[in-house]
């Protein structure tokens, strides 16, 4: 199990954005948009072989002429002021049926992704998720930032719209991310890389749903956007925003009006801000989350 | 152990250019392990090897079936007169590639495998009284025309559908492609309502097919007294439960049943061959 490389690269200190799919697809999607909006091009991949069963097969006329696999790829843009490596994780290496990635093959892939980061003399990783946060679906989602170093902090402060854990109430800056999305900023921050998280909120209510939130992937990419000093447009994203904003606001209003009421009141949940209580206690938190969960578990589980 | 893939040989089998029948064990019909069981009793298969379970299968307990505590099994048999290795195996839940590499390593370098041959069974919604047939799947052009004089449904286009995934057969199929294996994937459909049971008809119509292709010289009675038997069976259950009778007509006048209607006849079905009639 490896990696093939199509072509000999000389980059320039770049940096690499890196995701798998997850909750709401928030990493995955903010990433590809950007590879696809700035038109990098593919140069490798990681075999598959050994980390996935295969998604596809084509048998023509009684022979088998193809079996696909989830793919793993690498695509590189130059771009004026910071060479981009990309890297897109079709699916994520999953074992006994788990939903997301760990033990072994997690991390082989990881230290492969960043095998090849090392190979091009990257230093800084950056890689895409989601957070799951008491929000509402009508609010612009924040961006929790986790970075693998302390000497990452100040910069992470200098983006807009974006907390660190630390600033999340009832968080004491503890948390975890799941997945390939987390494991690879460990990995990481083992390799003397410095990485930085950036994970979309998506409402509570939502993440058991079979939707993508490109809402939080829109605000990922502002954030990657103001780091790489870039700018992307971003319309596509827009309208597949739109197209599932009507889709979730279908299913809000399938929710019993008691619930969804206290849903609503998620609009104005300003739970970052300790110092000024805002109008939801932590009883009512406590509340509301069971009534989620009572909700989606008649409902026969999260959609 | 085996070029570091978990395999343990008990004896090496003295065969020269031989062919390999893979049967599954948990398979629709039980047609894996009935077709395999069938050629190593007739042939007289003698285990020589096995894949050890631990990378490939879920050893949190052991399952019960029919009674008795079950473990993972990946045996080879040889049946050195008729240059044959059958093996027989449950679906690894992990690391197939590995696994099925870790077959075909045995079958390679330990019993010299020219062609390779996987059973499979698929779920039919057709009634018992139609003759089954056999369709192929084959992983080169060659394969194709080797296989072109025997009665087989060899044309077949397919493509994943949304929300499936390719069998572990193609899969197989794929990895022999890969190490320039000549393989067939052959899939017997079987009637619903005895996909949870057995169908001797899909048996016999595998295992006629391995007899011809490989020159086995397999003497049928038992299976053909097997086959008259069952149909014997379903006979009277139509006669005594017209409702069965009725299913089994529409069935048979290419007739679709309701999904309530299809689940009533494997239940009557299931019940009444389970008590024997």
């Amino acid at each position: 199990m490896g990696i093939r490389l199509y072509q000999e690269l000389q980059l320039e200190n770049p940096i690499l954005i890196a995701s798998w799919p997850g909750i709401g697809n928030i990493g995955i999607i903010a990433v590809d948009t950007l590879r696809g909006v700035l038109e990098a091009e593919e140069f490798g991949e990681i075999e598959p072989w050994d980390f996935f069963y295969p998604k596809r097969v084509l048998i023509r006329k009684g022979v088998l002429e193809h079996l696909e696999f989830p793919s793993s790829k690498f695509y590189f843009k130059r771009i004026e002021r910071k060479d981009t490596i990309f890297f897109i994780g079709e699916e994520q290496p999953t074992e006994g049926g788990r939903m997301y990635a760990e033990g072994k093959k997690a991390y082989h892939m990881a230290n492969l992704v960043l095998d090849v980061a090392e190979k091009f003399k990257c230093r800084r990783v950056y890689t895409s998720g989601a957070a799951v946060a008491l929000t509402h679906h009508t609010t612009k989602p924040r961006v929790w930032a986790v970075p693998n170093s302390e000497s990452l902090i100040p910069e992470i402060r200098g983006y807009g719209n974006t907390v660190l854990m630390s600033d999340i109430e009832g968080r004491g800056g503890q948390g975890n991310i799941t997945g390939l999305n987390g494991l690879l900023l460990g990995v990481a921050k083992k390799r003397g890389f410095e990485a930085i998280c950036l994970m979309g909120e998506i409402p509570v209510y939502l993440q058991g749903l079979p939707l993508s939130y490109p809402k939080a992937s829109k605000s990922v990419l502002e954030v990657l956007n103001h780091s790489l000093k870039i700018e992307v447009n971003l319309d596509k994203l827009d309208e597949l925003d739109q197209e599932v904003g009507r889709r979730i606001e279908e299913f809000y209003q399938q929710i019993p009006s008691e619930i969804r009421g206290q849903l609503d009141r998620l609009k104005h949940a300003p739970y970052d801000r300790p110092a000024e209580p805002g109008p939801i206690t932590e009883d009512e938190e406590k509340k509301i989350m069971e009534d989620v969960e009572n909700f989606f578990k008649k409902r026969g589980g999260g959609g | 152990m085996s070029q570091g893939y978990p395999i343990t040989i008990y004896k090496e089998p003295d065969l020269r250019q031989s062919s390999l029948v893979l049967g599954w064990s948990e398979d629709v019909g039980n047609l894996g392990r009935k077709a395999t069981d069938y050629l190593n009793q007739k042939l007289k298969g003698q285990e020589f090897a096995e894949i050890e379970p631990e990378d490939f299968f879920p050893l949190g307990g052991v399952v019960i079936e029919g009674n008795l505590a079950r473990f993972p099994e990946s045996k080879f048999y040889a049946c050195q007169e008729h240059e044959l290795v059958v093996f027989q195996s449950g679906s690894p839940g992990a690391e197939w590639y590995k696994f099925l590499n870790s077959v075909l390593d045995v079958a390679e370098h330990h019993c010299r495998v020219k062609e390779l041959y996987i059973l499979g069974a698929m779920i039919s919604f057709s009634a018992h009284t139609t003759p089954r047939e056999l369709l192929a799947v084959v992983n080169s052009t060659e394969m194709k025309k080797v296989l072109s004089q025997y009665d087989l449904a060899r044309d077949m286009d397919y493509q994943t559908q949304p929300g499936e995934r390719p069998t572990l057969n193609s899969f197989l199929l794929w990895v022999a492609k890969g190490r320039n294996i000549p393989g067939v994937s052959l899939w017997v459909p079987i009637p619903f309502y005895l996909a949870a049971m057995e169908d001797a008809q899909a048996q016999k119509k595998v295992l006629s097919f391995l007899n011809e292709r490989l020159n086995l010289k397999i003497d049928f009675s038992d299976l053909d007294q097997e086959i008259r038997e069952q149909n014997e069976l379903l006979a009277q259950a139509r006669s005594r439960f017209p409702q069965i009778d009725d299913y089994i007509n529409r069935l048979e006048s290419n007739l679709m049943l309701s999904e309530e209607e299809n689940g009533e006849l494997i239940k009557k079905i299931e019940e009444f061959l389970r008590e024997g009639g």
